[in-house]
């Protein structure tokens, strides 16, 4: 292997230890930021033609924490930080360039930067972003490319929620536990958006797919970190399934094939056995919640990866349950579609029409659904105008292949 | 670090048929919390102010100003008073703005203090 190539998988591996573990140490995300970022290229520099540390997570927090150290001593204007965090000059004043010896026991503290990153009083949105960022590391063009937003405008976003956590002097402790509940839903709510925006395009070019793998990285971490809480595992089961099916969601040409007509050959065994015994634990602490309830319906279906057949009775009980916990549509037009298979394409389509709402008519998934059942009930006319109707609602490229392709199918 | 909590009320609830009853409910809660801050040593000081009827708003527009009858915004939530809290962090400001008694609708906002000589 490329000796580069393999300190650069070795940086990104170790990151989220040494942020966490910087940001603790100097209160500042910008300079645990900034200090991960000098460490990396010197390890990049000096790891190019020697062999690798046995222990780059202690390599790097080393180097980190001596540039760090060392602009705060050249930088008058961050003396307030050196005060507010009682630190000690080092007494190792040496070359940070010099760093043969490491310390291998880095204090975990991944979880408390999680929520630093996710504290309700930032927005849901920017604290998302924050700890895609912070995080995971992942740089701001992509995150921007992720929000659909021009990367000025992401890059503010960021600035503007680091600013709120210094500022406001958002605490760089782990919360106490009489306030976990309220901080770990804000958590699970921003890991949530980063799950929905790495899954909301089937033929996501790169910058969503890679983000699903972060994602996966993140919710992983959460549920070794806190793995008595049944919803963490539940969402990290979640996201696991989704993550399985990512290579089925797409055909050769880049068109979307629906959940149900995947190759089920295609899904990823090792996820979904993962995320199965993810989900017994859950189970086993006896408390279920939303995200466990959508891993169990991701579940139901994975289970066609062993040959057995979907059980759609099952996934209506469970959006049945959902939609008691969550409302909305989605929930309640996917509950319409698996009625469909139960009860036939009419039950289903009833269903739909029952729903109400003043946004439907502007929401593409009701059309795609419509057209969906209005087409297997024979009504070629009312599912042609259907699907154009969702087509008319800016579809991402693999949905739009997907919409047109049936649309020609009902015209046939 | 101080915060400062204000308390957005809507004025019209201690107007209301229960209006007493809620007014002396609240005052009441008042009270306690500022007995609580007392008993967990957090320096504090606060007032109540007068309905927003009796504001008179001075706005300014690139050197000129006119005065106006009423509060800065019309609002259905009213700044009702305020506290200025010393404690370590926003956690443990958030914590206690949790605890400050509001009848009805409303909304507390809390806000760091700038300190005095600190740089910009």
């Amino acid at each position: 292997m490329d000796a580069r190539g393999g300190a650069g998988a070795a940086i990104i591996a170790a990151r989220p230890v040494v942020v966490a573990a910087l940001a603790a140490r100097f209160r500042d995300l910008d300079l645990a930021e900034d200090g991960f970022a000098d460490a990396s290229e010197l390890a990049l520099r000096q790891f190019a033609h020697h062999p690798l540390p046995a222990n780059m997570a202690g390599w790097l927090h080393v180097a980190a924490r001596r540039r760090i150290i060392d602009r705060l001593r050249r930088d008058a204007r961050l003396v307030r930080i050196v005060e507010q965090s009682g630190l000690e000059p080092e007494a190792d004043a040496e070359e940070p360039d010099a760093v043969s010896d490491f310390d291998p026991r880095i204090p975990d503290e991944r979880l408390r930067l999680i929520f630093i990153c996710c504290h309700p009083a930032i927005a849901p949105d920017a604290r998302a972003a924050l700890t895609l960022r912070v995080v995971c590391g992942v740089p701001t063009e992509r995150i921007a490319a992720a929000f659909l937003m021009a990367v000025p405008a992401m890059y503010q976003r960021l600035t503007r929620a680091k600013a709120k956590i210094r500022e406001a002097q958002v605490p760089f402790e782990t919360p106490p536990q009489h306030l976990w509940g309220e901080r770990l839903a804000a958590v699970l709510t921003t890991l949530e958006i980063g799950y929905a925006l790495a899954y909301q395009d089937a033929g996501s070019s790169e910058p969503t797919a890679d983000l699903g793998l972060e994602v996966l990285r993140l919710a992983a971490m959460l549920a070794e970190l806190v793995p008595g809480d049944p919803e963490v595992l539940g969402l990290a089961a979640l996201v696991q399934l989704a993550e399985s099916r990512r290579a089925a969601r797409i055909d050769r040409d880049g068109c979307m094939v629906p959940l149900s007509e995947q190759d089920a050959a295609r899904w990823d065994a090792a996820l979904i056995a993962s995320a199965a015994t993810l989900m017994e634990q859950a189970a086993a602490l006896g408390c279920s919640g939303p995200y466990q309830v959508m891993a169990a319906l991701h579940l139901t279906h994975a289970r066609r990866r062993n040959g057995q057949r979907t059980d759609w009775q099952a996934i209506v009980r469970l959006y049945d349950v959902l939609l008691m916990m969550r409302p909305g549509a989605v929930v309640a037009i996917n509950r319409a579609l698996a009625l469909a298979q139960v009860e036939g394409p009419r039950a289903g389509f009833d269903a739909l029409e029952a729903l109400q709402g003043p946004a439907l008519d502007r929401y593409r998934p009701w059309h795609a659904a419509r057209a969906y059942l209005q087409a297997a009930m024979g009504d070629m006319a009312a599912a042609r105008a259907s699907y154009r109707a969702a087509l008319a609602l800016n579809p991402p490229r693999a949905e739009r292949l997907y919409l047109e392709a049936a649309f020609r199918e009902t015209s046939a | 670090m101080q915060y400062m909590l204000m308390i957005h009320e809507d004025e019209s609830i201690y107007a209301g048929p229960d209006g007493e009853a809620i007014l002396a409910d609240t005052l009441a809660k008042h009270m306690a919390l500022a007995e609580a801050w007392v008993a967990a040593g957090v320096p504090f000081s606060g007032e109540r102010l007068k309905p927003s009827a009796t504001a008179t708003t001075i706005r300014w527009n690139h050197g000129s100003h006119q005065l106006h009858d009423g509060a800065y915004a019309e609002s259905h939530e009213e700044l009702g008073g305020f506290y200025i809290i010393t404690v370590d962090d926003l956690d443990q400001a958030l914590e206690w703005a949790k605890r400050i008694p509001v009848p009805g609708k409303g909304s507390v906002e809390v806000r760091p203090i700038w300190p005095m000589g600190a740089e910009g």
